[in-house]
Protein backbone atom coordinates (compact mmCIF):
# COMPACT_ATOMS: atom_id res chain seq x y z
CA UNK A 1 0.00 0.00 0.00
CA UNK A 2 1.28 3.46 -0.88
CA UNK A 3 1.39 5.63 2.20
CA UNK A 4 -0.56 8.36 0.43
CA UNK A 5 -3.52 5.98 -0.04
CA UNK A 6 -3.83 5.32 3.66
CA UNK A 7 -6.86 6.32 5.61
CA UNK A 8 -6.89 6.78 9.35
CA UNK A 9 -8.45 3.41 10.04
CA UNK A 10 -5.93 1.47 7.98
CA UNK A 11 -3.04 3.39 9.55
CA UNK A 12 -4.36 2.70 13.05
CA UNK A 13 -4.48 -1.03 12.29
CA UNK A 14 -0.72 -0.90 11.69
CA UNK A 15 0.09 0.66 15.05
CA UNK A 16 1.27 -1.19 18.13
CA UNK A 17 0.37 1.31 20.86
CA UNK A 18 3.26 1.14 23.29
CA UNK A 19 3.76 1.85 27.00
CA UNK A 20 6.99 0.41 28.41
CA UNK A 21 8.11 3.20 30.72
CA UNK A 22 9.59 1.94 33.96
CA UNK A 23 7.36 4.29 35.97
CA UNK A 24 4.05 3.70 34.19
CA UNK A 25 1.16 3.17 36.60
CA UNK A 26 -2.02 1.14 36.21
CA UNK A 27 -3.82 4.31 35.10
CA UNK A 28 -1.27 4.77 32.28
CA UNK A 29 -1.97 1.20 31.16
CA UNK A 30 -5.70 1.82 31.38
CA UNK A 31 -5.36 4.99 29.29
CA UNK A 32 -3.26 3.09 26.73
CA UNK A 33 -5.90 0.37 26.39
CA UNK A 34 -8.82 2.79 26.14
CA UNK A 35 -7.02 4.78 23.43
CA UNK A 36 -6.24 1.56 21.59
CA UNK A 37 -9.92 0.62 21.63
CA UNK A 38 -11.00 4.09 20.53
CA UNK A 39 -8.56 4.31 17.62
CA UNK A 40 -8.63 0.56 16.80
CA UNK A 41 -4.88 0.09 17.04
CA UNK A 42 -3.48 -3.35 16.26
CA UNK A 43 -2.20 -4.00 19.76
CA UNK A 44 -0.89 -2.58 23.00
CA UNK A 45 2.75 -3.38 23.76
CA UNK A 46 3.35 -3.70 27.49
CA UNK A 47 5.57 -5.40 30.05
CA UNK A 48 4.30 -8.86 31.00
CA UNK A 49 3.52 -7.68 34.52
CA UNK A 50 0.66 -5.60 33.05
CA UNK A 51 -0.89 -8.34 30.90
CA UNK A 52 -3.76 -9.32 33.25
CA UNK A 53 -5.00 -5.72 33.50
CA UNK A 54 -4.73 -5.09 29.74
CA UNK A 55 -6.28 -8.47 28.82
CA UNK A 56 -9.27 -7.64 30.98
CA UNK A 57 -9.73 -4.19 29.45
CA UNK A 58 -9.34 -5.44 25.87
CA UNK A 59 -11.46 -8.55 26.23
CA UNK A 60 -14.34 -7.35 24.06
CA UNK A 61 -12.17 -5.55 21.49
CA UNK A 62 -10.11 -6.43 18.42
CA UNK A 63 -7.01 -4.94 20.03
CA UNK A 64 -4.44 -7.56 21.00
CA UNK A 65 -2.21 -7.70 24.03
CA UNK A 66 1.41 -7.72 22.88
CA UNK A 67 4.02 -8.74 25.46
CA UNK A 68 7.58 -7.37 25.49
CA UNK A 69 9.80 -10.39 26.18
CA UNK A 70 13.41 -10.33 27.38
CA UNK A 71 13.26 -6.58 27.82
CA UNK A 72 15.17 -4.46 27.34
CA UNK A 73 18.50 -6.23 26.73
CA UNK A 74 17.49 -9.64 25.40
CA UNK A 75 20.33 -10.94 27.57
CA UNK A 76 18.40 -13.87 29.03
CA UNK A 77 18.80 -17.60 28.51
CA UNK A 78 16.75 -19.36 25.84
CA UNK A 79 14.97 -21.34 28.56
CA UNK A 80 14.21 -18.09 30.39
CA UNK A 81 12.70 -16.49 27.30
CA UNK A 82 10.64 -19.60 26.57
CA UNK A 83 9.30 -19.54 30.11
CA UNK A 84 8.46 -15.84 29.85
CA UNK A 85 6.77 -16.34 26.46
CA UNK A 86 4.57 -19.19 27.71
CA UNK A 87 3.72 -17.31 30.89
CA UNK A 88 2.73 -14.22 28.86
CA UNK A 89 0.49 -16.22 26.52
CA UNK A 90 -1.10 -18.02 29.45
CA UNK A 91 -1.96 -14.64 30.96
CA UNK A 92 -3.50 -13.32 27.73
CA UNK A 93 -0.80 -12.14 25.32
CA UNK A 94 -1.76 -12.52 21.63
CA UNK A 95 1.51 -11.25 20.19
CA UNK A 96 5.12 -11.61 21.36
CA UNK A 97 7.86 -9.00 20.76
CA UNK A 98 11.14 -10.53 21.93
CA UNK A 99 14.68 -9.15 21.91
CA UNK A 100 17.12 -11.50 20.22
CA UNK A 101 20.33 -12.37 22.01
CA UNK A 102 22.44 -9.59 20.48
CA UNK A 103 25.56 -10.64 22.42
CA UNK A 104 25.50 -14.14 20.95
CA UNK A 105 24.81 -12.67 17.52
CA UNK A 106 27.71 -10.22 17.82
CA UNK A 107 29.98 -13.14 18.75
CA UNK A 108 29.01 -14.78 15.46
CA UNK A 109 27.14 -17.56 17.24
CA UNK A 110 24.38 -17.66 14.63
CA UNK A 111 23.31 -21.23 15.40
CA UNK A 112 22.48 -20.08 18.95
CA UNK A 113 20.41 -17.18 17.63
CA UNK A 114 18.46 -19.30 15.15
CA UNK A 115 17.84 -21.92 17.87
CA UNK A 116 16.60 -19.20 20.20
CA UNK A 117 14.23 -17.74 17.62
CA UNK A 118 12.92 -21.20 16.67
CA UNK A 119 12.35 -22.08 20.31
CA UNK A 120 10.39 -18.88 20.97
CA UNK A 121 8.37 -19.35 17.79
CA UNK A 122 7.57 -22.93 18.86
CA UNK A 123 6.62 -21.81 22.38
CA UNK A 124 4.35 -19.13 20.91
CA UNK A 125 2.48 -21.52 18.60
CA UNK A 126 -0.11 -19.56 16.65
CA UNK A 127 0.70 -16.33 18.46
CA UNK A 128 2.52 -13.80 16.24
CA UNK A 129 6.21 -13.41 17.04
CA UNK A 130 8.41 -10.39 16.32
CA UNK A 131 12.18 -10.62 16.66
CA UNK A 132 13.75 -7.34 17.77
CA UNK A 133 17.22 -6.95 16.26
CA UNK A 134 18.19 -3.67 18.02
CA UNK A 135 19.47 -2.33 14.71
CA UNK A 136 21.36 0.61 16.25
CA UNK A 137 23.93 -1.91 17.51
CA UNK A 138 24.35 -3.71 14.17
CA UNK A 139 26.30 -2.98 11.00
CA UNK A 140 24.34 -3.10 7.72
CA UNK A 141 25.82 -6.50 6.98
CA UNK A 142 24.75 -7.74 10.41
CA UNK A 143 21.23 -6.38 9.89
CA UNK A 144 20.95 -8.46 6.73
CA UNK A 145 22.28 -11.58 8.48
CA UNK A 146 19.92 -11.11 11.43
CA UNK A 147 16.95 -10.78 9.05
CA UNK A 148 17.99 -13.97 7.25
CA UNK A 149 18.26 -15.81 10.56
CA UNK A 150 14.80 -14.60 11.61
CA UNK A 151 13.39 -15.71 8.26
CA UNK A 152 15.05 -19.11 8.58
CA UNK A 153 13.67 -19.50 12.11
CA UNK A 154 10.15 -18.77 10.88
CA UNK A 155 9.30 -15.84 13.13
CA UNK A 156 6.55 -13.61 11.76
CA UNK A 157 8.19 -10.18 11.93
CA UNK A 158 11.60 -8.58 12.15
CA UNK A 159 11.49 -5.46 14.30
CA UNK A 160 14.08 -2.69 14.46
CA UNK A 161 14.33 -1.55 18.07
CA UNK A 162 13.35 -1.85 21.70
CA UNK A 163 13.12 1.90 22.18
CA UNK A 164 15.70 1.59 24.96
CA UNK A 165 18.75 1.68 22.67
CA UNK A 166 20.80 4.66 21.54
CA UNK A 167 18.65 5.05 18.44
CA UNK A 168 15.36 3.80 17.08
CA UNK A 169 14.18 2.92 13.60
CA UNK A 170 15.59 4.64 10.51
CA UNK A 171 14.07 4.69 7.03
CA UNK A 172 17.28 3.16 5.62
CA UNK A 173 17.16 0.25 8.06
CA UNK A 174 13.52 -0.48 7.31
CA UNK A 175 14.24 -0.44 3.56
CA UNK A 176 17.18 -2.80 4.06
CA UNK A 177 15.13 -5.17 6.21
CA UNK A 178 12.26 -5.18 3.73
CA UNK A 179 14.64 -5.85 0.84
CA UNK A 180 16.18 -8.74 2.77
CA UNK A 181 13.04 -10.55 3.92
CA UNK A 182 11.00 -9.99 0.76
CA UNK A 183 7.24 -9.49 0.81
CA UNK A 184 6.16 -12.47 2.89
CA UNK A 185 7.42 -11.38 6.28
CA UNK A 186 6.33 -8.53 8.50
CA UNK A 187 8.66 -5.61 9.21
CA UNK A 188 8.01 -3.54 12.31
CA UNK A 189 9.60 -0.12 12.71
CA UNK A 190 9.85 1.12 16.28
CA UNK A 191 11.68 3.67 18.36
CA UNK A 192 11.54 7.40 17.70
CA UNK A 193 8.41 7.40 15.53
CA UNK A 194 6.71 10.54 16.83
CA UNK A 195 4.80 12.18 13.95
CA UNK A 196 2.47 11.31 11.08
CA UNK A 197 5.31 12.09 8.71
CA UNK A 198 7.64 9.67 10.54
CA UNK A 199 4.97 6.98 10.36
CA UNK A 200 4.28 7.46 6.64
CA UNK A 201 8.01 7.46 5.85
CA UNK A 202 8.40 4.10 7.60
CA UNK A 203 5.45 2.64 5.71
CA UNK A 204 6.85 3.90 2.41
CA UNK A 205 10.13 2.20 3.36
CA UNK A 206 8.34 -1.12 3.77
CA UNK A 207 7.13 -1.30 7.37
CA UNK A 208 3.89 -3.20 7.91
CA UNK A 209 3.69 -2.42 11.61
CA UNK A 210 4.74 0.59 13.67
CA UNK A 211 5.67 0.52 17.33
CA UNK A 212 5.10 3.91 18.94
CA UNK A 213 3.74 5.66 21.99
CA UNK A 214 2.61 8.56 19.81
CA UNK A 215 -0.16 6.64 17.99
CA UNK A 216 -2.88 9.11 18.92
CA UNK A 217 -0.90 12.11 17.61
CA UNK A 218 0.00 10.18 14.47
CA UNK A 219 -3.64 9.43 13.65
CA UNK A 220 -4.83 12.92 14.60
CA UNK A 221 -2.12 14.38 12.35
CA UNK A 222 -3.11 12.30 9.33
CA UNK A 223 -5.79 14.66 7.97
CA UNK A 224 -3.45 17.64 7.82
CA UNK A 225 -0.73 15.45 6.34
CA UNK A 226 -3.02 14.27 3.53
CA UNK A 227 -3.98 17.89 2.86
CA UNK A 228 -0.31 18.88 2.65
CA UNK A 229 0.40 15.94 0.38
CA UNK A 230 -2.41 16.82 -2.01
CA UNK A 231 -1.33 20.47 -2.10
CA UNK A 232 2.24 19.47 -2.97
CA UNK A 233 0.98 17.29 -5.77
CA UNK A 234 -1.00 20.32 -6.97
CA UNK B 1 41.42 5.69 51.10
CA UNK B 2 43.63 2.80 50.00
CA UNK B 3 42.83 1.07 46.70
CA UNK B 4 42.53 -2.39 48.24
CA UNK B 5 40.21 -1.15 51.01
CA UNK B 6 38.04 0.73 48.53
CA UNK B 7 37.87 -2.34 46.28
CA UNK B 8 36.49 -4.26 49.28
CA UNK B 9 33.40 -2.00 49.14
CA UNK B 10 32.84 -2.37 45.39
CA UNK B 11 30.34 -4.55 43.57
CA UNK B 12 30.59 -4.47 39.82
CA UNK B 13 29.83 -6.46 36.69
CA UNK B 14 29.32 -6.41 32.96
CA UNK B 15 25.78 -6.35 31.62
CA UNK B 16 24.10 -5.15 28.46
CA UNK B 17 22.50 -5.90 25.14
CA UNK B 18 25.60 -6.51 23.02
CA UNK B 19 27.96 -8.02 25.60
CA UNK B 20 29.67 -11.07 24.09
CA UNK B 21 31.21 -14.10 25.77
CA UNK B 22 34.63 -12.73 24.95
CA UNK B 23 33.74 -9.39 26.58
CA UNK B 24 32.75 -11.28 29.74
CA UNK B 25 35.96 -13.32 29.77
CA UNK B 26 38.14 -10.24 29.36
CA UNK B 27 36.21 -8.18 31.92
CA UNK B 28 36.42 -10.93 34.54
CA UNK B 29 40.12 -11.48 33.89
CA UNK B 30 40.70 -7.80 34.65
CA UNK B 31 38.34 -7.76 37.65
CA UNK B 32 40.23 -10.61 39.29
CA UNK B 33 43.16 -8.27 39.90
CA UNK B 34 41.16 -6.55 42.65
CA UNK B 35 39.37 -7.99 45.67
CA UNK B 36 35.91 -6.81 44.59
CA UNK B 37 32.99 -8.03 46.69
CA UNK B 38 30.65 -9.19 43.96
CA UNK B 39 30.29 -9.41 40.20
CA UNK B 40 27.09 -9.36 38.10
CA UNK B 41 26.54 -10.78 34.63
CA UNK B 42 23.41 -11.37 32.55
CA UNK B 43 21.81 -14.80 32.85
CA UNK B 44 23.37 -16.39 29.71
CA UNK B 45 26.83 -15.82 31.23
CA UNK B 46 26.21 -16.85 34.84
CA UNK B 47 27.63 -20.34 34.43
CA UNK B 48 30.73 -19.01 32.66
CA UNK B 49 31.29 -16.36 35.34
CA UNK B 50 30.88 -18.96 38.09
CA UNK B 51 33.62 -21.01 36.50
CA UNK B 52 35.94 -18.03 35.93
CA UNK B 53 35.63 -16.78 39.54
CA UNK B 54 36.10 -20.25 41.03
CA UNK B 55 38.27 -20.07 44.14
CA UNK B 56 38.47 -16.25 44.26
CA UNK B 57 35.82 -15.59 46.90
CA UNK B 58 34.12 -13.01 44.66
CA UNK B 59 30.33 -13.35 44.97
CA UNK B 60 28.33 -13.96 41.80
CA UNK B 61 25.29 -11.70 41.37
CA UNK B 62 22.33 -12.75 39.21
CA UNK B 63 19.89 -10.19 37.81
CA UNK B 64 16.13 -10.70 38.19
CA UNK B 65 13.76 -8.71 35.97
CA UNK B 66 16.59 -6.28 35.46
CA UNK B 67 16.43 -3.32 35.14
CA UNK B 68 12.83 -2.41 34.26
CA UNK B 69 11.01 -4.67 36.71
CA UNK B 70 8.39 -5.50 34.09
CA UNK B 71 8.54 -9.27 34.38
CA UNK B 72 5.84 -11.29 36.13
CA UNK B 73 6.43 -12.88 39.52
CA UNK B 74 6.38 -16.30 37.83
CA UNK B 75 9.21 -15.27 35.49
CA UNK B 76 11.13 -13.81 38.43
CA UNK B 77 10.80 -17.07 40.33
CA UNK B 78 12.02 -18.94 37.24
CA UNK B 79 15.07 -16.66 37.13
CA UNK B 80 15.70 -17.22 40.83
CA UNK B 81 15.54 -20.99 40.38
CA UNK B 82 18.08 -20.66 37.56
CA UNK B 83 20.36 -18.50 39.74
CA UNK B 84 20.32 -21.20 42.41
CA UNK B 85 20.97 -23.92 39.84
CA UNK B 86 24.10 -22.22 38.51
CA UNK B 87 25.42 -21.46 41.98
CA UNK B 88 24.99 -17.68 42.12
CA UNK B 89 25.50 -16.13 45.57
CA UNK B 90 23.13 -13.18 45.44
CA UNK B 91 20.29 -11.80 43.34
CA UNK B 92 19.32 -8.26 42.38
CA UNK B 93 15.60 -8.27 41.68
CA UNK B 94 14.12 -5.05 40.33
CA UNK B 95 10.81 -4.47 42.05
CA UNK B 96 7.39 -4.23 40.38
CA UNK B 97 7.51 -0.51 39.60
CA UNK B 98 4.09 -0.42 37.94
CA UNK B 99 2.62 -1.62 41.24
CA UNK B 100 4.69 0.86 43.28
CA UNK B 101 3.68 3.75 41.02
CA UNK B 102 0.05 2.67 41.41
CA UNK B 103 0.29 2.61 45.21
CA UNK B 104 -0.27 -1.16 45.19
CA UNK B 105 2.19 -2.03 47.95
CA UNK B 106 0.40 -5.23 48.93
CA UNK B 107 1.39 -6.75 45.57
CA UNK B 108 4.95 -5.48 46.02
CA UNK B 109 5.10 -7.06 49.49
CA UNK B 110 3.61 -10.34 48.31
CA UNK B 111 6.13 -10.58 45.46
CA UNK B 112 9.07 -9.81 47.76
CA UNK B 113 7.96 -12.54 50.16
CA UNK B 114 7.69 -15.06 47.34
CA UNK B 115 11.14 -14.16 46.02
CA UNK B 116 12.67 -14.41 49.50
CA UNK B 117 11.04 -17.79 49.97
CA UNK B 118 12.38 -18.97 46.59
CA UNK B 119 15.88 -17.71 47.35
CA UNK B 120 15.75 -19.49 50.72
CA UNK B 121 19.23 -19.92 52.21
CA UNK B 122 20.81 -20.26 48.79
CA UNK B 123 20.93 -16.61 47.75
CA UNK B 124 21.24 -13.23 49.40
CA UNK B 125 18.49 -10.94 48.17
CA UNK B 126 19.39 -7.32 47.43
CA UNK B 127 16.43 -5.59 45.82
CA UNK B 128 16.56 -2.64 43.43
CA UNK B 129 13.92 0.01 44.18
CA UNK B 130 15.14 2.34 41.36
CA UNK B 131 15.18 5.46 43.53
CA UNK B 132 15.47 7.73 40.51
CA UNK B 133 11.82 7.17 39.63
CA UNK B 134 10.48 7.46 43.20
CA UNK B 135 9.43 10.40 45.37
CA UNK B 136 11.02 10.59 48.83
CA UNK B 137 7.76 9.35 50.32
CA UNK B 138 7.75 6.37 47.96
CA UNK B 139 11.41 5.60 48.72
CA UNK B 140 10.69 5.30 52.43
CA UNK B 141 7.45 3.40 51.94
CA UNK B 142 9.13 0.91 49.60
CA UNK B 143 12.01 0.32 52.01
CA UNK B 144 9.57 -0.34 54.86
CA UNK B 145 7.82 -2.87 52.61
CA UNK B 146 11.18 -4.43 51.69
CA UNK B 147 12.04 -4.93 55.38
CA UNK B 148 8.57 -6.28 56.11
CA UNK B 149 9.08 -8.77 53.29
CA UNK B 150 12.23 -10.10 54.91
CA UNK B 151 14.87 -8.34 52.82
CA UNK B 152 17.54 -6.25 54.56
CA UNK B 153 19.56 -4.98 51.62
CA UNK B 154 18.89 -2.50 48.81
CA UNK B 155 20.79 -1.40 45.73
CA UNK B 156 19.50 2.13 45.19
CA UNK B 157 19.42 2.32 41.40
CA UNK B 158 19.90 0.26 38.31
CA UNK B 159 21.38 1.13 34.97
CA UNK B 160 21.24 4.62 33.54
CA UNK B 161 20.48 6.68 36.61
CA UNK B 162 22.31 8.78 39.16
CA UNK B 163 22.75 7.99 42.86
CA UNK B 164 21.88 11.02 44.96
CA UNK B 165 23.89 11.46 48.18
CA UNK B 166 20.69 12.72 49.87
CA UNK B 167 19.14 9.31 49.33
CA UNK B 168 21.83 7.58 51.38
CA UNK B 169 21.31 10.10 54.19
CA UNK B 170 17.54 9.63 53.98
CA UNK B 171 17.82 5.84 54.34
CA UNK B 172 20.35 5.95 57.18
CA UNK B 173 18.25 8.42 59.14
CA UNK B 174 15.08 6.38 58.71
CA UNK B 175 16.41 2.84 59.08
CA UNK B 176 19.63 3.08 61.09
CA UNK B 177 21.58 -0.10 60.62
CA UNK B 178 18.56 -2.28 59.77
CA UNK B 179 19.20 -1.82 56.07
CA UNK B 180 22.35 -2.60 54.12
CA UNK B 181 22.74 0.07 51.43
CA UNK B 182 24.46 -0.49 48.11
CA UNK B 183 24.82 2.93 46.47
CA UNK B 184 24.41 2.64 42.74
CA UNK B 185 23.93 4.75 39.65
CA UNK B 186 26.48 6.89 37.83
CA UNK B 187 29.30 6.41 40.37
CA UNK B 188 32.48 7.06 38.38
CA UNK B 189 35.05 8.70 40.66
CA UNK B 190 36.89 8.02 43.92
CA UNK B 191 35.46 11.23 45.37
CA UNK B 192 31.87 10.20 44.63
CA UNK B 193 32.42 6.78 46.19
CA UNK B 194 34.11 8.25 49.25
CA UNK B 195 31.23 10.68 49.82
CA UNK B 196 28.58 7.96 49.57
CA UNK B 197 30.50 5.66 51.93
CA UNK B 198 30.96 8.55 54.36
CA UNK B 199 27.20 9.19 54.33
CA UNK B 200 26.56 5.58 55.28
CA UNK B 201 26.55 3.40 52.16
CA UNK B 202 27.81 -0.12 52.88
CA UNK B 203 28.75 -0.87 49.29
CA UNK B 204 29.37 0.95 46.04
CA UNK B 205 27.97 -0.56 42.87
CA UNK B 206 29.65 0.69 39.73
CA UNK B 207 30.14 -0.56 36.19
CA UNK B 208 33.38 1.45 36.02
CA UNK B 209 35.33 0.25 39.10
CA UNK B 210 38.73 1.21 37.68
CA UNK B 211 37.83 4.87 37.33
CA UNK B 212 36.40 4.74 40.88
CA UNK B 213 39.71 3.32 42.13
CA UNK B 214 41.83 5.71 40.12
CA UNK B 215 42.34 8.46 42.71
CA UNK B 216 42.64 6.11 45.69
CA UNK B 217 46.11 5.63 47.15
Amino acid sequence: MEASELNAKALARMIDHTELHIDASYSDIRKLCLEAIKYEFASVVIHPVNIPLAAKLLKESMVKVDAAIGFPTGAYTIEGKIFETRDAIKKGAKEIDFVMNVGAFKAGNYSYVVDEMRAIKAAAGDVITKAILETCLLTDEEKVTACQIAEEAGVDFVKTSTGFGEKGATVEDVKLMRRTVGEDMGVKASGGIRTTQDALAMIDAGATRLGTSAGVAIIEGLASEVERHLKEKG
Amino acid sequence: MKKQALARTIKTGIQGTDVTENDVRKAIERAKQYPFIAYAVDTPYLELAKELFEGTGVLLTAPVSYPLGGMTIETRLDQIAFAIKVGADEINPSLNFNAIKSGNFSTVLDEIKRMVEAADDNLDVIVIPQFYILTNEEKLKVCHVILEGGVTAVKTNGHGSLCRPEDITLLRREFGNDLSIEASGGIRTTAQAAELLELGANFIHTSTPYSVLEDAE
